[in-house]
């Protein structure tokens, strides 16, 4: 019987010159500070000997393009290349240098992906679809020197409306939990984005947060108050720039009833930093 | 459905180097096939990056085409 062995949440542009660009020297230290607990993390992971990661992130319009855009896709197949951006600016900067290829859990993913249709999740499949830096920036500071685990991405539309509700995406979770329970496996599971940040998706409102919406939501994980997080609108993720909380909350149905500790919680201004771990 | 035609047109300045090469030439001539209302095809030729937010364009996309980025 299979188990899900280690699970965590984190923010995901773990790449201290973009903060510091953007926000200045505190920004800058206030990641390297969250990169620090994310290495960390890393080795708890690590020492767990997980089969295989499930990662549940977003796209930044990178690679669903605005002719399809998947509410929830996983990705099959046996490997899975690195986002390339000739000329990259910005957050996209996070991939420089990074590995070209990495492993895909094929079994694993496929599990997810045609149980899933069988249960009445209409999740897509891509065979090609490479990752950004939502998936990679945390996995390169998760792993460090170590080989990278066989991933299982999985992405969650966090930003081309309409989303995916926070009941769906918790849902959806339950479900990743019950094929890992029926499965042979030792798996980790791990969630990236946020906390709030670009509220509304306002280029006006770029730099702003919302630490009391954090705040509160991180004290919701830490209690195991599923109900309250699970009944949050797609309007209030929205108006605090919380979209990408829907990742979490994916991770969420994979761990309830399980309560968060808190790893690292950092208000910045332009983005609240977060990092969280799930005993299960 | 002019939100999905922006967005097309910023998801391709981003990925396509010699389309963001020709529309920094000559916008115009660059989005002449483009099905763009008035307001959109000023923005973009302009290029307005919170006007083309208002009116349906992708902050992420705007915020990462490569030497057109909004920040």
């Amino acid at each position: 019987m299979g188990r899900i062995v280690y699970a965590a949440a984190m923010s995901h542009v773990l790449h201290p010159p973009y903060y510091e660009k953007n926000v200045g020297p505190h920004g800058k230290r206030m990641v390297e500070e969250l990169i620090a607990v994310v290495r960390d993390m890393g080795r708890e992971l690590a020492a767990r000997r997980p089969d295989a990661l499930v990662v549940i992130a977003d796209d930044h319009l990178n690679v669903f393009s605005f002719d399809a855009v998947p509410a929830m896709c996983v990705r099959i197949g046996r490997s899975v290349s690195r986002m390339a951006q000739e000329g990259a600016i910005e957050f996209d900067r996070a991939l420089d240098g990074l590995a070209e290829r990495y492993p895909l859990h094929e079994d694993l993913a496929n599990r997810i992906l045609e149980e899933g249709l069988e249960a009445g999740f209409d999740f897509a499949a891509s065979w090609s679809a490479p990752l950004d830096h939502a998936f990679l920036s945390p996995l390169t500071v998760l792993h460090g020197d170590r080989a990278m685990t066989p991933l299982v991405p999985f992405w969650v539309n966090c930003f081309v409306a309409p989303l995916p509700s926070a009941r769906r995406c918790f849902a959806a979770g339950q479900h990743i939990a019950r094929v890992v329970a029926d499965g042979p496996w030792n798996v980790g599971v791990i969630a990236t984005g946020g906390l709030s940040h670009f509220p509304e998706l306002s280029l006006a409102r770029v730099g702003e947060s919302d630490p009391e919406f954090d705040r509160r939501v991180v004290g919701w994980m830490e209690r195991g108050d599923h109900a309250s997080l699970t009944a949050l609108t797609t309007k209030e993720l929205h108006a605090t720039g919380s979209h990408e909380l829907l990742n979490w909350m994916v991770l969420l149905g994979a761990v309830a009833p399980a309560r968060a500790r808190v790893r690292f919680f950092g208000e910045m201004g332009r983005i609240d930093l977060a990092a969280l771990a799930w005993d299960h | 459905m002019s939100r999905y035609d922006v967005n097309v047109l910023l998801y391709r300045l981003k990925k396509d180097a010699a389309f963001r090469d020709r529309f920094r030439r000559d916008p115009m001539d660059a989005l002449r096939a483009a099905e763009l209302s008035d307001d959109e095809r000023d923005a973009l030729v302009r290029w307005n990056p919170r006007r083309l937010n208002e009116l349906g364009g992708s902050l992420h996309l705007l915020l990462s085409i490569p030497d057109l980025g909004a920040h």
